[in-house]
C-alpha cells in the first residue's frame, strides 16, 4: 500500500470520486488554475476541466448558495473555504438555507464543505480558527475531522456521498505531519464512528484533528501507564457508543481540543459523560483547550495559545494521580 | 494534636489505647500524649470504629496534626473524622467535611454492588483517596472478579481497516451491560480469553499437529547473552535455520499454501492471568539478534500496556514462544495459525551432558541446555523436514555466532 | 464572440485547456457592452412586440385558454390569501401572516412562463406562482394553519413552503438567499447542457443585501440560465425605495453583464412576455435577466403592520391599478367570461377551506424527525400549464 500524506490523501480520496461519478465537481476560490491555496486539487483542472473545477469570484455566501442549488438538482459540489475561517462569510447559507432544507421541505442537499483549520504556524486571528462548534449547533449538518491519512481520504469520499451538507475539517497542521498507508482505489470511512488511536485501560484521552497526534505523542511514555486514545474522527454526529464505552472502561477521561474552550466538542463530550456515564467516573473529566482568545501570530503568543503536548501530559497525570 | 496550652507548638504520642479495627466509645481514652507541660489522655471525640492511626507512639508532631481517623457510623464505606480534640486546631488537611477524600461514582457503586466497606481498602489516590484500582486489587485479593468488564484484549482474526466501536464485537455482547457479575457457580471467560480459546480449537482442528523436539547446548548464547535473554539470539538462529528449509516459513490457508522469503517472526508475550498476545516482528530477516531483542522489548512492553496496533498483531509467518524460565522443560505449543510452524523455546537448564572433544574423546560437562520444541502441521510437513529444520536450528545455536556477515537485506549465507 | 475579459480565462486559452463550449450555445464572457441595456415597456402590446422582434427565440403567444388561465391563478391567490387572513383573524393561523396583495400579476405571470422541467425558487407574496406550478389551495391552507396534511406537515411556516415534486425549491426568510440557489440550479443546467431555466423572485430590499450582489455576479460572469424577478412593491416593510438604494436596481444589471427589463408588474401579461424573453433567452444559452415588476404591496408587511407609513394617494393610486379587475376588463373585452371563473375559483377554495379545517394538527413526535436525510435530492417536474409547453417538447 503506497504511504501517502494526509494532503495527498485527501487529494487522492477526491480524485477518486470525480472520476467515478460526473456529477461531483469542485468549486472555491483559486481551486482551479492554481491548484487551490493548498493544492489539493493540484492538476485537477487540467483532468476534469474548468467546469467541474470552478474558480469562483471571492464570494464565500456565492460559493455555498450556488452549491445548494446544484446539489439539489442532482449535482455533487465540492466547495472549498480558502480557510475555515472564512466560513463565516457564507454562515447563513449554510446554516439557513443548507441544513434546514431537508428537515422544512424533505430536499436533500448533498453538498460537501472543504474546511482547512487549525492554526500552528503564525497565520494570526483570520487564519487559524477552528470553527467546528459554531456548526454542532445548527442541525442539519455533518461534521467530520479526520486525524489520518487513511481517514482523510475515507471521509472526503464518504462526505461527498452523503446526502446531506457535510462539514469537512482538515487540519492543516496535519497536511504533511500525518502520513500512513492509505488504499488504493475508493472506500469510504463511515461517518459517525470513532477510532481507536491506541487501546489502553488506565486513562482515555479523547482528541480530533491534529490533537489526536498530539494526545499520542503526550501519552506514549506517561511513566508506565497505559493510556487509551480515541479519535473521534466525526463531531456530529459522534461516536458516543465509543466514547461511553471507553469512558466505562477506564474511568478516567481527558478531552483534548485545538478549538477554544466555552462550548466546543470537549464540552458537549464532558456533558455527554457526566449525564450517561457518571457511574463509571472515577475522576473529574478534564478539558484541554485553547482559552477564549483569539489565536495570536506571535510564535511564543501562540504557542501559549494552543494546547502543546506538556499541556496534555499534565493533565493525565494529575488525573492518573486523582 | 490538641493545644494543651498557649505556648505548647508540639506533641508526642506515648501510647494508644485502642488499635485500628476497635470500636471506640464517644469520650473512652483513645491515646496517651506527652507535652512539655503534661502527660494527658486524650479521649474519642466520637463514636465508632478506629479506623486508622496516623501517628505512631513515640513520634512527636505539630498541634494541629492529625492522629488517626475514627469511622463514624457503621453505614456507609468513607465517612472518616479526623480524631483531633476541639480546639480549633487547623487540620493538616483542605477538605471542608472533616477531612475525607470524595468517593468517586463508579467507588461508590463498587462499594455498594460488592458489599464494601471502604474503610477497608487502602487508598493510593490523592489525600489518601480509594480509587478504583484500589477496588479492583481489593477485589482480586479477595478471588472476585472484578465488577468492570475486563479491558478487551486483542482483536481476534482480520482486524478492521477501520476500528469501528471497538467494544462491540458482537450483538449479543453490546447487550451485555458494562457492569454484569459473572455467574454465581462459574466464571466466565473474559472476552480475550474466548478468543484465545475460540482460536486454540480451530488451530487444533484445522492443522495435523505433530510435535518434534531436539536438545540445544546454549553455553556459547550463554557466553554472548549477559545480562539479556536467550530469545533473540535463538530467534536470529531461528531466522536463518528458516532460511534454509523456507516450507516453515509459511501459511497455510485455503488450502493453498503460500511459502514466504520474508519472515515475519511473532512472538508470543504472556498477559498473566489474561491470556496473550502474539505480536509480530515485520520482516525480522533484516534484524541481526540485538536488533530483534529491541523489538521484542519493545513489543512485549506495549503488548502488556496494550499499546499495540492492529497492524502488529497480524501477517506473521512463524511464531515462537518462550514461556520463560519457570522451569519446565518440555511442552507441545498449539501451532499459530494459519502458520504451519509453532516453535517452543523451553527453560534452559544446566545439566550433565556427554562432550566429545577433537580426538573423539567422551566427558562429562555441565551445559546450559534446553528443548527446542516444534509443532508442525503434518498436512504439509512431514517428520523429515521438521527434524532437518530443528537440526539446523540446533546447529545455529551451538556454533553462536553465526560466521556468515548478515546483510541488511537479510541475506545470510549459510556458512556452518 | 466577445474577447474574454477574464483574466484567467485569457490564461486557459494560452495554456490550451479545453474551453467551455456546449452544443447549442457557446461560452461568452462579456465586458460591458453598448448591446446590454435596459429595456423600459410600458405597455404589453409594445413588450410582446419587442420580444417578437428580439431575434431566434420565439415570441410568447397566449390563447384564449392561456388568459384563463392566468386570470384562474391570480384570482385563486387573491381568494386563497384573504381566506387565510380570516382564518388568521380566527386564531387558526399560528404565528404570522403574510400576503401578496395587489402582486398577484408579478407572481402569476413569470411563473407561467416556466416550462415543466424548469425550476423555481418562489418568494413569500408570490402565491399565484405556487399555484401555477400546481400546488392546490387546500394544501397552501393546511400549511397555513399548521396541519399534517400542509405542504411542510406543520415544519414552516406560512409562506415558507415549496413543492419539491413540482420542481420548487423553499424559501428561507433570509433574503435574497434563494437568489444564490437559484443561481446553483442553473449551474447544474448549464453543466448539464441543458435547455432549461431557473427562476427566482425577490424585493427591492433584497437588492440592499451582499448575496444578491454575489448571485447577480456570479449568474453574469458565467452566463447562468436563470431569471431574477425583482418585484418592486415599493416598501421593504416600512422602508421606502429611497432609502433601500441610490440608484433604481434595474440600473445595475448590465453592470453585471446582463440586460436590466423593467415592466409594469400589475400587467400580467407584460411580466409574463418579459419573463417568456428571459427564458427562452437563458434556455438559449445567452444568460441571465433581470426583470424588475413595478407594483405595489396593498397590505403591511404582514397581518400585524397596519401600513400606516404609506400616504394615502400613494395607496389609492396603486390601487386604482389593481391587477385583476383589469386584467377582468381585458378578458372581458376578448369575449372572455370572468363570472364562470370567478365562480370556479370560490367554489375550489370553498372546498380547499372545508378540506384543511378537517386536517389534523402533526403529531409531536414528528417534531425531531427528517433533521437528516438519507437519500439523494428528487426534485420533480410542474404543471406548466402555459399551451405552448402542451404544443411543443419542453
Amino acid at each position: 500500500m503506497p504511504e501517502l500524506t494526509y494532503l495527498q490523501a485527501i487529494s487522492d480520496g477526491l480524485r477518486e470520486e470525480m472520476r467515478a461519478d460526473e456529477s461531483v465537481f469542485c468549486l472555491g476560490e483559486d481551486v482551479g488554475a492554481f491548484g487551490g491555496a493548498f493544492k489539493i486539487t493540484e492538476g485537477f483542472i487540467d483532468e476534469f476541466g474548468p467546469e467541474r473545477v470552478w474558480d469562483t469570484p471571492l464570494a464565500e455566501s456565492g460559493i455555498i448558495g450556488t452549491a445548494v442549488g446544484a446539489a439539489v438538482e442532482g449535482l455533487r459540489p465540492v466547495c472549498e473555504m480558502q480557510f475555515a475561517d472564512f466560513i463565516s462569510c457564507g454562515f447563513d447559507q449554510l446554516v439557513n438555507v443548507a441544513a434546514k432544507l431537508h428537515y422544512r421541505q424533505g430536499l436533500s442537499v448533498p453538498v460537501t464543505v472543504r474546511l482547512p483549520s487549525g492554526g500552528g504556524f503564525s497565520g494570526g486571528p483570520f487564519h487559524s480558527q477552528n470553527p467546528e462548534a459554531w456548526f454542532l449547533q445548527s442541525p442539519g449538518l455533518k461534521v467530520v475531522a479526520p486525524a489520518t491519512a487513511e481517514d482523510a481520504k475515507g471521509l472526503i469520499a464518504a462526505a461527498i456521498r452523503d446526502p446531506n451538507p457535510v462539514l469537512y475539517m482538515e487540519h492543516k497542521h496535519l497536511y504533511r505531519r500525518a502520513k500512513g498507508e492509505v488504499r488504493d482505489g475508493r472506500y469510504e470511512t463511515p461517518i459517525g464512528k470513532a477510532r481507536l488511536a491506541r487501546q489502553g485501560d488506565d486513562l482515555t484521552v479523547i482528541a480530533y484533528g491534529a490533537m489526536v497526534l498530539t494526545a499520542l505523542e503526550a501519552t506514549e511514555d506517561l511513566d508506565g501507564a497505559s493510556i487509551e486514545v480515541l479519535d473521534l474522527r466525526s463531531l456530529y454526529p459522534y461516536d458516543r457508543e465509543a466514547v461511553l464505552d471507553s469512558v466505562r472502561k477506564t474511568s478516567k477521561v481527558v478531552l483534548v481540543q485545538e478549538a477554544t474552550r466555552s462550548c466546543g466538542v470537549a464540552a458537549e463530550m464532558a456533558a455527554l459523560i457526566a449525564e450517561e456515564a457518571f457511574e463509571n467516573l472515577d475522576g473529574p473529566v478534564l478539558r484541554v483547550t485553547a482559552p477564549d482568545v483569539p489565536i495570536p501570530f506571535s510564535p511564543p503568543l501562540e504557542r501559549a495559545v494552543l494546547p502543546q503536548i506538556e499541556d496534555v501530559r499534565k493533565a493525565c497525570h494529575e488525573l492518573l494521580a486523582y | 494534636m490538641p493545644q494543651m496550652g498557649v505556648s505548647i507548638a508540639e506533641g508526642t504520642v506515648v501510647e494508644w489505647k485502642k488499635q485500628p479495627g476497635d470500636t471506640v466509645e464517644a469520650d473512652e481514652p483513645l491515646l496517651e500524649i506527652s507535652t512539655d507541660k503534661a502527660e494527658s489522655e486524650l479521649p474519642a471525640p466520637a463514636a465508632g470504629r478506629l479506623a486508622e492511626v496516623l501517628v505512631e507512639a513515640g513520634e512527636t508532631v505539630d498541634v494541629g496534626t492529625v492522629l488517626a481517623r475514627i469511622e463514624a457510623g457503621a453505614q456507609d464505606g468513607g465517612e472518616t473524622s479526623a480524631a483531633t480534640s476541639g480546639d480549633g486546631a487547623a487540620e493538616r488537611d483542605d477538605d471542608n467535611d472533616g477531612g475525607s477524600s470524595p468517593v468517586t461514582p463508579v467507588v461508590r457503586r463498587m462499594a455498594e454492588e460488592h458489599d464494601l466497606d471502604l474503610a477497608q481498602i487502602e487508598g493510593s489516590g490523592r489525600r489518601g483517596r480509594v480509587t478504583k484500582k484500589d477496588v479492583l486489587a481489593y477485589l482480586r485479593e479477595r478471588g472476585e472478579a472484578g465488577a468492570e468488564g475486563t479491558a478487551v484484549g486483542a482483536p481476534a482474526g482480520e482486524p478492521k481497516l477501520h476500528m469501528e466501536s471497538p467494544y462491540r464485537e458482537t450483538p449479543a455482547e453490546a447487550a451485555r451491560p458494562a457492569a454484569e457479575q459473572p455467574a454465581p457457580d462459574g466464571r466466565e471467560l473474559s472476552v480475550m480469553r474466548k478468543r484465545i480459546a475460540e482460536h486454540m480449537v480451530r488451530s487444533v482442528r484445522t492443522a495435523a499437529h505433530c510435535t518434534t523436539i531436539v536438545e540445544a547446548d546454549l553455553s556459547r548464547i550463554e557466553a554472548a547473552r549477559g545480562r539479556g535473554s536467550y530469545l533473540p539470539f535463538v530467534a536470529r538462529a531461528t531466522i536463518d535455520a528458516l532460511r534454509e528449509h523456507p516450507t516453515l516459513n509459511a501459511t497455510f490457508e485455503d488450502e493453498l499454501l503460500n511459502v514466504q522469503d520474508e519472515v515475519h517472526l511473532g512472538i508470543a508475550v504472556s498477559l498473566g492471568e489474561q491470556g496473550l498476545v502474539v505480536p509480530v516482528i515485520r520482516n525480522a530477516h533484516e534484524l541481526s539478534h540485538e536488533g530483534l531483542a529491541t523489538r521484542i522489548e519493545d513489543l512485549a512492553q506495549r503488548a502488556r500496556s496494550k499499546r499495540l496496533s492492529p497492524d502488529e498483531l497480524r501477517g506473521g509467518t512463524f511464531t515462537i514462544t518462550n514461556p520463560g524460565a519457570f522451569g519446565a522443560v518440555l511442552a507441545t505449543p498449539i501451532i499459530n495459525q494459519p502458520q504451519v510452524a509453532i516453535l517452543d523455546l523451553e527453560s534452559v537448564v544446566k545439566r550433565p551432558v556427554v562432550v566429545t572433544d577433537a580426538d573423539g574423546n567422551d566427558s562429562v560437562a555441565i551445559r546450559p541446555m534446553a528443548y527446542l520444541c516444534m509443532s508442525w502441521d503434518h498436512r504439509v510437513l512431514d517428520g523429515v523436514l521438521a527434524a532437518q529444520f530443528l537440526s539446523t536450528l540446533k546447529r545455529r545455536i551451538e556454533a553462536w555466532p553465526p560466521s556468515h556477515r548478515w546483510d541488511s537485506r537479510g541475506g545470510t549465507v549459510p556458512g556452518l | 464572440m466577445i474577447a474574454p475579459t477574464n483574466a484567467i480565462w485569457g490564461m486557459y486559452a494560452k495554456r490550451g485547456l479545453r474551453e467551455w463550449r456546449g452544443t447549442n450555445y457557446e461560452c461568452r464572457f462579456a465586458g460591458i457592452s453598448e448591446e446590454i441595456g435596459v429595456e423600459r415597456v410600458a405597455t404589453s402590446a409594445a413588450r410582446t412586440e419587442a420580444a417578437g422582434e428580439a431575434g431566434h427565440f420565439e415570441a410568447a403567444p397566449l390563447t384564449a385558454d392561456d388568459r384563463r388561465a392566468l386570470l384562474r391563478f391570480m384570482l385563486l391567490m387573491r381568494t386563497t390569501e384573504e381566506r387565510a387572513l380570516s382564518l388568521y383573524q380566527q386564531g387558526k393561523v399560528p404565528g404570522s401572516f403574510y400576503d401578496g396583495r395587489g402582486q398577484e400579476a408579478t407572481a402569476v405571470g413569470p411563473a407561467f412562463a416556466l416550462g415543466p422541467r424548469d425550476r423555481a425558487c418562489i418568494l413569500h407574496r408570490d402565491l399565484g406562482a405556487h399555484f401555477v406550478r400546481g400546488v392546490t389551495p387546500d394544501r397552501v391552507l393546511a400549511q397555513m394553519m399548521g396541519r399534517a396534511g400542509g405542504v411542510t406537515g406543520g415544519k414552516d411556516a406560512n409562506m415558507h413552503f415549496a413543492e419539491r415534486r413540482l420542481g420548487c425549491v423553499q424559501m428561507v426568510s433570509m433574503l435574497p438567499d434563494m437568489a444564490l440557489v437559484a443561481c446553483g440550479l442553473a449551474v447544474a443546467f448549464q453543466m448539464r447542457r441543458e435547455r432549461r431555466a431557473a427562476m427566482t423572485w425577490f424585493g427591492d430590499g433584497a437588492t440592499a443585501n451582499g448575496q444578491w450582489h454575489e448571485a447577480m455576479n456570479i449568474a453574469g460572469i458565467r452566463r447562468l440560465p436563470v431569471v431574477f424577478v425583482l418585484e418592486n412593491n415599493q416598501w421593504a416593510y416600512s422602508t421606502p425605495n429611497e432609502l433601500e438604494f441610490a440608484v433604481d436596481p434595474v440600473e445595475r444589471a448590465p453592470a453585471y453583464g446582463f440586460p436590466g427589463v423593467k415592466v409594469d408588474g400589475n400587467d400580467v401579461e407584460a411580466v409574463f412576455q418579459a419573463a417568456a424573453a428571459a427564458c427562452a433567452r437563458a434556455r438559449a444559452g445567452e444568460g441571465p435577466t433581470l426583470i424588475e415588476a413595478e407594483t405595489m404591496r396593498m397590505h403591511g408587511h404582514g397581518a400585524h403592520d397596519d401600513m400606516r407609513y404609506v400616504p394615502q394617494e400613494m395607496f389609492e393610486r396603486w390601487q386604482a391599478r389593481d391587477p385583476i379587475p383589469r386584467y377582468e376588463e381585458l378578458l372581458a373585452g376578448e369575449g372572455i367570461s370572468v363570472q364562470e371563473i370567478r365562480a370556479n375559483v370560490k367554489e375550489e377554495v370553498d372546498r380547499a377551506t372545508e378540506w384543511a379545517l378537517d386536517q389534523p394538527m402533526p403529531d409531536p413526535s414528528d417534531a425531531t424527525s427528517g433533521v437528516f436525510a438519507d437519500a439523494d435530492p428528487e426534485l420533480g417536474d410542474a404543471e406548466a400549464p402555459w399551451s405552448r409547453w402542451k404544443a411543443a417538447d419542453a
